[in-house]
């Protein structure tokens, strides 16, 4: 299906749900016509409707619920009180309204404008007396809703309608004239028909349990292929290979959305944090087709705020500064989703200011985040990813919308979350982009086996740089530490069975913790250490056993374990084994901060 | 009030007339009885994978029918014997109980094959005076039922493992200053 009928659809879909809702709503006001919510939900509706229709490019559509829209604000402005007459005039347009909805699909033909030009002539009565009035608070309230919608407004909508058919005047004569159109025009059989809307709302924790399911079913299959494969030769299995891998391509793509839909959502939000700051910033969005798995756009729509307001906060420079250094005062913001293969990434650039590196280098040692040697050895775009860590600010005053040294770390743990990654460029005076790294989807994960104390454990490929075998004796001990030397570079080492074991996290300050396993290990024993990177950093962990690649379906865990933090979810392995995948940042935030507070004391 | 009185009476007579049907399973040497309601199933007891930071009687976690669900040990927790480790228990216990509620599903270990009774609702005594342990909660036990060589303790699975129970599992979060 082409994109320009899936919009179509969806535009009917939600249309004909307005347009029900508008029905109960009206029925609701008859009965208690002094109900200002129910007039307030009515206006609301009736101008979202306008607003996706005449997006859409349904003039009539848009035209008509525009003329319901005034009606509307009059009623909520007590200009105009609700009487039979006006409540019979209101049901009769709201049923045409619901025709012209469903004449979208049919192409039938509707008579309307008998019953357009009687709501017109209301309004142009109620404008004749108080005319000034009615225009100035219109104009300004279609401003502050204007920016709220995810359709682009046409100009001509906002304005009201002012070509009068010929031949009426208005005076109340003018109104019968036109009740008697509306009249001729009233189809009883076909206003009541009832009409069903080809889209199905389905809640996405039933679309969850299917792509778990799917999951399971493509594990099932694998691992009785594997069973097979002596008996059976693999291209038997062919056809159960295609089917199952459609299917599940197929619930990944239900899941799907176009990041449009939260991209629209940023323009009020650019707006508001900028006037805010006093600051003003143009929204450009880019990619905004690119489609991406409806959970993982939840999980980061808060980081994109953070990101948003920080850009706008600290980024973007105030239009003194700009005009200053010879920029245009109006700053720009852009959003940008590329998609990659099996991953999606989204941008966030501003051109202001850049971060200040050196700043951010000071701070690091100040705070006694990084030693002096280690800030020397960082290049720029690897110090600036210190803001990601837990409790670092390089703002120097506290604004209202960022800079509180909380936002940054919040956005990390997101990402970890899905398995995401964040880098920064950024340049001094020419802006920063800060590039989301998301999975499109959720459904299966790249990760590496390995074995510890008999049980399977699995760490996701993203984390993973390489695995190396060394003898004990090549092991340091550092302090409290274990060090040893990879490609020339010295990085901390863990076992990680010594982790596993602590019943509480803070028992890792206690000295020897970290070296119990390595002491009862015999001086030539290969160890088995799989390197790990997060964020900058390097570590390696020492296992049992280094099993093979595999692609999992993970599952979260349930209570009482959800707040097991050193482990992320667990896995069914082919034998029916369950197979916890560890979580990589919690290792290293546990290993890290560990130092930072050791250091500090 | 008089007719709060004689509705508690209605209910009381009312209740002497239900019957019950309870899970019954050995812990240690005694009986215990859980009310048909709160088990899902029981299960010939799956591999169990052990879970690190998880406090010693939950045994870890296992895939039933395609569920990842929690393993306590009952008689660990109970203070019945002294702990096992997760193979032990692989070993050992030949059943696993499936509990579940709307919050949360949990299996728990037996080692015999668990009965069913069925008791009348009068044969169970709910005001059991105990003699306390003041270190253990024994809020989980709803009372005891007397049959006639033996007595089984009605207990309240879900109250086992509470809310703020399951939270101690959590670790103390680091301080980041």
């Amino acid at each position: 299906m082409s994109k320009e009928n899936e919009y179509k659809e969806i535009f009917l879909a939600e249309a004909v749900e307005s347009h029900e809702e508008l029905n109960r709503l009206i029925t609701e006001l008859e009965k208690r016509p002094d109900d200002k919510k129910s007039v307030d939900a009515i206006f609301r509706i009736t101008h979202t409707l306008k607003g996706n229709a005449s997006g859409m490019g349904f003039k009539t559509i848009a035209d008509f619920a525009h003329v319901v829209e005034d009606i509307f604000s009059a009623i909520r402005e007590k200009k105009l009180v609700l009487d039979d007459q006006i409540f019979s005039s209101l049901f009769k347009s709201i049923d045409v309204l619901g025709e012209l909805i469903h004449a979208v699909k049919t192409g039938v033909n509707v008579q309307y404008r008998g019953i357009k030009t009687k709501l017109e002539v209301i309004l142009n009565s109620l404008k004749d007396n108080k005319k000034t009035d009615t225009e100035d608070s219109k104009s300004s309230d279609y401003e502050e809703t204007a920016t709220n919608n995810g359709f682009p407004e046409d100009d001509k909508t906002t304005t009201l309608p002012q070509q009068k058919p010929e031949g009426f005047e208005y005076d109340n004569n003018d109104a019968d004239t036109a009740q008697k159109q509306a009249a001729d025009e009233t189809e009883p059989a076909e206003s009541s028909k009832i009409i069903f809307s080809d889209h199905v709302q389905v809640p996405v924790r039933k679309l969850d349990n299917l792509l778990n399911l799917v999951g399971e079913l493509v594990i099932e299959r694998d691992r009785i292929i594997g069973l097979n494969s002596e008996k059976i030769s693999t291209s038997e299995y062919s056809r159960l290979n295609r089917i199952s891998s459609d299917l599940q391509y197929s619930v990944m793509d239900v899941r799907l959305v176009q990041v449009s839909f939260l991209f629209n959502k940023f323009h009020r939000i650019v707006r508001d944090t900028a006037s805010l700051e006093n600051k003003s910033v143009s929204l450009t969005l880019k990619g905004t087709e690119t489609e991406i798995d409806r959970n993982i756009l939840q999980i980061i729509s808060d980081s994109l705020i953070h990101l948003i307001r920080n850009a706008i906060g600290h980024g973007i420079e105030s239009m003194a500064d700009r005009k200053n250094v010879g920029k245009p005062e109006e700053g720009n913001l852009t959003l940008k989703a590329i998609s990659e293969s099996d991953a999606v990434i989204i941008e966030v650039s501003d051109d202001g200011r850049g971060i200040d590196t050196n700043k951010i280098r000071e701070k690091a040692i100040r705070n006694g985040f990084l030693t002096e040697a280690e800030a020397k050895n960082f290049n720029d775009n690897d110090i600036v990813l210190m803001i990601f860590e837990p409790g670092f600010s390089t703002a120097d005053d506290v604004s209202e919308l960022s800079g509180r040294g909380v936002g940054m770390d919040v956005v990390k743990k997101a990402l970890d979350s899905i398995g995401g990654a964040v880098s920064v460029t950024t340049q001094k005076g020419i802006g920063t982009t800060f590039s989301l790294r998301l999975p499109a989807s959720m459904a299966v994960k790249g990760t590496l086996l390995f074995e510890l104390q008999h049980i399977t454990y699995a760490i996701p490929l993203s984390y993973t740089d390489a695995v190396i075998s060394i003898r004990k004796k090549e092991i340091y001990k550092v302090s409290n530490g274990l060090v040893t030397s990879h490609l020339g570079k010295t990085i901390p080492l863990v076992f990680l069975q010594d982790i596993f074991e602590l019943p509480y996290a803070n028992l890792i300050n206690e000295s020897k913790v970290l070296h119990k396993t390595y002491d009862s290990t015999p001086a030539d024993k290969a160890l088995n250490i799989v390197i790990v990177s997060y964020n900058t950093r390097i570590m390696g962990i020492v296992v049992d056993k280094l099993l093979q690649q595999k692609e999992i379906v993970e599952k979260p865990l349930m209570k009482p374990f959800d707040n097991v933090k050193l482990i992320n979810g667990v896995t069914i392995l082919g034998n029916g084994h369950v197979c916890p995948v560890l979580n990589v940042a919690t290792l290293f935030n546990l290993i890290f901060i560990r130092n930072y507070t050791t250091k500090k004391n | 009030m008089q007719d709060k009185k004689e509705s508690k009476l209605n209910k009381e007579a009312e209740h002497n007339r239900e019957s019950l049907q309870l899970i019954v399973f050995k812990l240690g040497e005694e009986d215990y009885g859980i009310k048909i309601s709160q088990i899902k199933e029981v299960v010939l007891t799956p591999s169990i994978t052990k879970m690190p930071q998880t406090p010693a009687y939950v045994k870890g976690v296992a895939n039933i029918r395609g569920n990842i669900i929690g393993i306590i040990d009952l008689e660990e927790k109970f203070g019945i014997r002294p702990g096992i480790t997760t193979e032990e228990a692989n070993q050992r216990n030949n059943y696993t109980l499936v509990v579940e509620s709307e919050t949360f599903k949990m299996g728990a270990l037996v080692t015999e094959v668990p009965n069913t009774l069925t008791v009348s609702t009068a044969a169970i005594e709910k005001e059991v005076e105990l003699v306390h342990n003041k270190n253990v909660d024994t809020g989980y036990i709803q009372g005891i039922v007397k049959l006639k060589n033996r007595l089984v303790i009605l207990i309240d699975i879900f109250r086992v493992l509470t809310e703020d129970e399951a939270e101690k599992i959590e670790l103390p979060q680091h301080e980041v200053g």
